[in-house]
């Protein structure tokens, strides 16, 4: 409706200037075409009010196919060389983004994997299977290095924490084990949640947890004691599954069942931002932040699309289309404009996405 | 960062020990990021603790005797050890091998009783020899390189009472926070200030009553309040004069602020240490059946606080962690002790949106409270608060912690000392990593 008051009165200029630009939120959500739907009079007067956003452009570079079953978690090592994915099936793959090629198959659970984490050297691999194992891999010769042992049920999530030395893991029971990754010991186990512990989460300073699960919970805790220090929780039916700390730790970015990417400030316990328009009702989807070039949440969504959306504005920027099927994994690449996607059951395919476009300044806004 | 949420009582004193670490050591210091500890022993090896995992990470093995003193670069990648083996060693913890190897050696001509990095610059090194004298090791290139004797000049005006009695042993010696000065404590109880970059001394202040001997100084960080610990068993905190960037010298008795001791059993202190937001002061008391430490609370006039009852093992040792209201003291057996506050768990914590009271509270609904709202008015409402601008990857209070903004009175930045401090810099940059080593038994 606002477009059309804005078409109305558009003899007026002052009135003209400011309907356009809060109308300029709502265009994208029609599809992905580019931005100034307004006609030529607008942009001159917009610009100072809200200075024009960039906004990214990414295409798809390479299909990965290999895989055979559904793909759970897609993960870029931390200097960015590699790739790794895991799913159904019991093996590992690690890739090479630039190429596209397949590097290494690391085999050695019994069961499918949920999650995979990178030790911040990127030199071990941690992955929890259904097995109810972890297993860390030296990546390079595709042993396994160390064999965690403790749950006892499937494993689903888990994380390393910035300087490598403990990783948490969370459980299907309702258990997140926080691991002595040098020594492969479990150091303290949190009976934490009712139902399946859907993704586990260190701060920066690794002395902050955060988890959720199923029972609809987000759940933080304190690293060193193990106890519990605050409970989030939106809507009755926003269950969510899948949350992370801003890479500041000073908000958590959350996805719900509710179609809704949520990012809290966890201190005052209020959502400060919701993005919306993709759809995720029932499977645990991943959503990610990408600060490498403009700052964007990226996440899956079960419309067989990818969303990125502006993280400020909370519009939705570019929608990235190509998958067969529901996509429930995304990462964005440590420090180029790249993304990496996966999917399930008629898919199982792995792309990646590049905005070249923004390459070279992204680059120096990035390493500042 | 966390500590609001962790105990939004604000930080008080570290009440109960956490763990306590078998290391062997004789003294124990937090790294500035507060995610180590540096243990120097017995037998020349010191260790580095990681306090994630609660255990030893790096062995920096390169003394022939005990080390004295252990000091870390300021964003923690470089680590000093100085020895009874006449050595000073520099170990890098970026090295990719492990044991490091060390990065440099300095010899000296005597047992090294302490040894400090510069604050902002880890190739300026501060010595103490066991013979009562200091030197300044400059590492690093051509201009600067060098080692000058920080002496005090033979004094003029006193000429008539005997110079010799004037010059005592150097008991201990460090910078202030900002690097620009360094402090030296006399046996006879003097406190000498130099500049660190012209080496010259710009300050001689008697305390003010008599003190006797020197053993120990620490800083509040903020670089304004400094307390020194003596050989009559009493702990003293003065306000620090500002010095004059002219260089003009300055003699001037120093009346102590505070003093503390133990009025009834009269003992001595082994260590004192400012909480990071210098609110509280830690003695270590040198009590030879108990391990016993005393807080004082410096923001309320500094009143006594509390004891805190380590055990049976005596006190070597004791240093308040950089940022957390954590102590790690150590036992004269060797032992670790890291201490911490705990908070009774909250079980309002586990319930969403649900707060617990102290007492009891009589509920006053508010004039709206069940009033039917517009839900279209709701959404939108929440709609405009979802406008604020959040930032998501500017990491706050790292800059504050290393670099205070204004220490001393004088903006840090501009001036000549700093600029002098920075040139030919280090290699020690926030983003340094420390190796991941995994134990080898599967």
């Amino acid at each position: 409706m606002d477009p059309l008051a804005g078409m109305d009165e558009s003899s007026t200029d002052d009135d003209n200037a400011s309907q356009t630009t809060e109308d300029d939120p709502q265009v994208p959500e029609h599809g992905p075409a580019p931005p100034a739907p307004p006609p030529v009079d607008a942009p001159p007067q917009a610009q100072p009010a809200v200075p024009a956003r960039e906004k990214p452009h990414y295409e798809l570079r390479k299909t990965l196919n290999g895989h055979t079953m559904s793909i759970s978690a897609v993960k870029f090592s931390p200097d960015g060389t590699l790739l790794a994915s895991c799913g159904a099936e019991t093996i590992v793959k690690i890739w090479s983004p630039f190429t596209g090629e397949l590097i290494r198959n690391l085999t050695g659970h019994t069961a499918g994997l949920s999650d995979l984490s990178w030790s911040s050297d990127s030199v071990y691999l941690a992955s929890a299977s259904d097995d109810t194992l972890i297993q860390i891999w030296e990546v390079d010769t595709g042993l396994t290095h160390k064999t965690l042992k403790g749950h006892t049920k499937w494993v689903f999530c888990l994380n390393y924490n910035s300087t490598s030395t403990l990783l948490v893991s969370g459980s299907c029971d309702g258990d997140i084990k926080i691991w002595d990754a040098r020594k492969g010991k479990c150091v303290k186990t949190l009976h934490a949640h009712l139902d399946y512990v859907t993704a586990v989460h260190f701060n920066r300073d690794s002395d902050l947890i955060v988890s959720c699960a199923l029972d609809g919970l987000i759940r933080i805790w304190n690293t060193s004691n193990g106890q519990c220090l605050k409970t989030l929780a939106e809507d009755r039916n926003a269950i969510c599954q899948q949350v992370q700390f801003s890479p500041n730790s000073k908000y958590i970015l959350s996805t719900a069942h509710d179609s809704a990417i949520r990012l809290w400030d966890y201190k005052n316990h209020r959502c400060l931002k919701t993005y919306t328009g993709h759809t995720n009702t029932k499977y645990c989807i991943s959503a990610c932040f990408s600060v490498t070039g403009g700052k964007w949440i990226v996440g899956g969504s079960e419309d067989h699309k990818v969303y990125i959306w502006d993280l400020q504005t909370r519009e939705i920027v570019q929608i990235l289309q190509g998958h067969q099927d529901v996509v429930v994994a995304v990462a964005t690449h440590p420090s180029q404009n790249m993304i990496a996607t996966g999917s399930i059951d008629t898919d199982l395919s792995i792309k990646i996405w590049e905005d070249h476009r923004q390459g070279p300044q992204a680059q120096g806004s990035g390493s500042t | 960062m966390n500590e609001s949420l962790i105990n939004p009582f604000n930080i008080t004193h570290p009440t109960a020990v956490q763990a306590s670490l078998f290391a062997l050591g004789s003294f124990a210091r937090f790294d500035p990021s507060g995610r180590f500890v540096g243990v120097g022993r017995f037998d020349g090896v010191a260790t580095i603790w990681d306090l994630d995992t609660k255990s030893a990470v790096r062995w920096l093995d390169g003394h022939v005797k005990a080390v004295t003193s252990l000091d870390w670069s300021r964003h923690s990648r470089y680590v000093l050890t100085s020895s009874k083996d006449w050595n000073v060693i520099v170990w890098d913890l970026a090295s990719i091998c492990d044991p490091p190897q060390r990065h440099a050696t300095i010899r000296c001509d005597a047992p090294v009783s302490s040894a400090s990095f510069h604050p902002r610059n880890s190739r300026i090194v501060l010595t103490l020899l066991n013979t009562g004298e200091v030197y300044l090791i400059d590492l690093r290139k051509a201009p600067h390189r060098g080692r000058t004797e920080l002496f005090e000049p033979e004094g003029d005006e006193d000429e008539g009472q005997g110079q010799s009695s004037r010059r005592y042993a150097m008991t201990v010696a460090r910078f202030d926070p900002t690097g620009k000065f360094v402090f030296v404590g006399t046996s006879g109880g003097y406190i000498l200030v130099f500049n660190s970059r012209s080496k010259t001394m710009i300050a001689r202040h008697r305390i003010s009553g008599g003190s006797g001997s020197l053993k120990g100084l620490d800083f509040a960080k903020n670089g304004r309040r400094l307390v020194t610990n003596s050989s009559d068993r009493t702990l003293r905190q003065f306000i620090v004069p500002r010095y004059l960037s002219s260089g003009e010298f300055l003699e001037q008795e120093l009346e102590p602020t505070h003093r503390f001791n133990d009025p009834i059993n009269k003992t001595a202190w082994h260590a004192v240490s400012y909480s990071p937001d210098g609110e509280w002061l830690a003695g270590g008391a040198a009590d030879a059946a108990m391990h016993k430490i005393y807080i004082w609370d410096i923001s309320n006039d500094g009143q006594f606080a509390s004891t805190l009852d380590g055990g049976r093992e005596p006190l070597a040792h004791l240093h308040w962690h950089p940022s957390k209201s954590s102590i790690a003291s150590t036992t004269n057996q060797g032992n670790v002790l890291i201490w911490h506050s705990p908070n009774a768990e909250r079980w309002g914590a586990f319930a969403g949106g649900f707060e617990e009271v102290d007492e009891n509270v009589e509920y006053e609904e508010r004039e709206d409270e069940f009033d039917i709202e517009d839900e279209a008015e709701i959404l939108r409402r929440k709609k405009e608060a979802e406008q604020e601008e959040v930032d998501i990857d500017t990491i706050e209070g790292e800059s504050q912690i290393h670099e205070p903004d204004e220490v001393n009175g004088s903006v840090i930045g501009g001036d000549e000392d700093t600029r002098w401090a920075d040139e030919d810099a280090d290699d020690d940059v926030v983003t340094w990593k420390m190796r991941i080593v995994m134990d080898d038994d599967i």
